[in-house]
């Protein structure tokens, strides 16, 4: 399934996307192995007490654990420079269809929107320009759109990479089966990828979407409006979401956390309890690992991600004991756990444990109600 | 009549992007090199593949004939050039190189 406002790709770039995701997996499957094994003769040992900070220096005296880095990196680059050229192929026609879908739902700019420090500092994701970047129109959202798909390999529903959204609902039927919300909001929602199928599931609320980026928003109440669904959304920070309190019944994020800092995740946990209404419910939804659970390679393969793609928050975000944070905030019924990924959430299929069931077959959640 | 504005370009490369300690810019940048012509050789291989495909299914050419082609004299003489371009073309750089020892 794909939806209209996702850019199409000629024969050579669809070729070249497809290479992308091939070389990826090639680095991953076929190459990474043998730099998994060396870091596991690179152990100092449970002693020491810098571990992954000593096998991670004593990886990179191997060139080719460099030169195996470096390409991980190129390869990434290469996806959005494939992406960004296609894109800008189809600039006139995306935007024409954008201006032709069904005017439903709203977008509300902020003229002095600022990003927040932590995404100033680098591109997430080494994607040009990162999110917060205005060309004006909407093609930084195209280039999202798409390049989120390719970067995820099919594994998080295909092109309308929707998994994560329709994972959070199912967690809601499984957790809080009362909830009928009446006002939802999702932070940091992009391109609307999780919050089309939230706004699906509850076709009676008023659905509210806030980012960073013009460009994506832009993009995303085009592809809410091609997809029929209604949204309004609005251009702002999720430490300072514009509206006021007790204003929503179900404020969610989804894998927004670990894009955040250590202080930005404790100042998004008091706002989404000052921004929900009493019963209201928070749902964050983050990548299936905790810190702790992980193997040394698994460490090892955060400091290279938070390096050489961007995540300098990751580590933080998955290390953070949430249902503290999210009892120091004030909520209550706190949750903690996994949620099994589904593209079809139903009420009574529960599907939340305490345990992982690994990458893309389970997302990482805390909830929790005021 | 006025033209439009044109349109901005988009960014090409992101924001903090730090090198891998012990390795040369130059390597970091010849392995981008090989990976981009990796991909330029996946497209063109794709491309004859739908062409090869396409003219099959219209009889135009018999895929097996492909294999005991073989090219006349003009023909050959052709498909040398092709080579030889691409042969400058990725091995530029050495020579560029060289050119600049030379000139020194």
């Amino acid at each position: 399934m794909s939806h209209p406002m996702l850019p199409a790709t000629t024969h050579d770039e669809a070729a070249a996307q497809l290479f992308v995701r091939d070389f990826k997996m090639f680095l991953t499957e076929s190459v990474e192995p043998g730099h998994r094994a060396r870091a596991e003769r690179l152990d100092p040992g449970a002693s020491s007490n810098a571990r992954v900070e000593t096998v991670y220096d004593r990886l990179h005296a191997d060139e080719g654990f460099r030169a195996w880095a470096s390409l991980r990196r190129t390869s990434q680059e290469m996806l959005w420079a494939g992406v960004s050229e296609s894109v800008a192929r189809q600039a006139d026609s995306l935007e024409a269809l954008a201006a032709a879908a069904p005017e439903h739902g709203s977008l509300t700019l902020d003229p002095n929107f600022v990003q927040p420090a932590y995404l100033d500092s680098g591109d997430v994701h080494l994607m040009p320009g990162g999110y917060a970047h205005d060309d004006g129109a909407l093609l930084q959202g195209a280039v999202m759109d798409r390049g989120g798909a390719v970067y995820m390999l099919g594994r998080n529903g295909g092109l309308m990479n929707d998994v994560r959204g329709h994972t959070i609902v199912a967690h809601i039927f499984a957790q809080y089966p009362d909830l009928d919300p009446r006002e939802i909001l999702e932070l940091g929602c992009g391109v609307g990828t999780s919050l089309i199928p939230v706004a699906s599931a509850f076709p009676d609320a008023q659905v509210h979407g806030i980012d960073v980026g013009a460009a994506m928003l832009r993009y995303a109440l085009a592809r809410a409006r091609h997809l029929g669904a209604t949204v309004h959304l609005h251009q702002g920070d999720a430490e300072n979401p514009p509206f006021p309190d007790a204003s929503f019944d179900l404020v969610f994020s989804s894998v927004l956390l670990h894009e955040t800092s250590p202080a930005a995740i404790a100042n998004i946990m008091a706002q989404c309890y000052r921004l929900l209404k009493p019963g209201g419910v928070v749902v964050h939804l983050e990548v299936p690992n905790r810190y702790d659970e992980l193997d040394l390679w698994g460490k090892i393969r955060g400091e290279i991600e938070a390096d050489y793609n961007n995540e300098p928050n990751w580590k933080a975000a998955i290390s953070a004991d949430y249902r503290a944070l999210l009892a120091q905030a004030g909520f209550s019924d706190i949750a903690v756990g996994y949620q099994a990924a589904t593209s079809t959430p139903l009420r009574g299929a529960g599907g939340f444990s305490d345990t992982s069931m690994g990458t893309f077959r389970s997302w990482f959640v805390a909830s929790a109600r005021k | 009549m006025t033209q439009p504005a044109p349109r901005p370009t988009m960014p090409t490369r992101a924001k903090r992007r730090i090198p891998v300690p012990g390795q040369s810019p130059a390597e970091d940048r010849m392995l981008a090199m090989i990976a981009a012509l990796a991909s330029e050789l996946a497209v063109t291989r794709e491309r004859l593949d739908s062409v090869e495909r396409l003219l099959e299914r219209a009889n135009i050419v018999d895929r097996a004939a492909i294999e005991t082609f073989t090219p006349d004299a003009a023909q050959s003489s052709d498909r040398d050039a092709i080579r030889r371009r691409l042969i400058a073309h990725i091995f530029g750089p050495l020579r560029s190189d060289a050119d600049a020892q030379g000139d020194a």
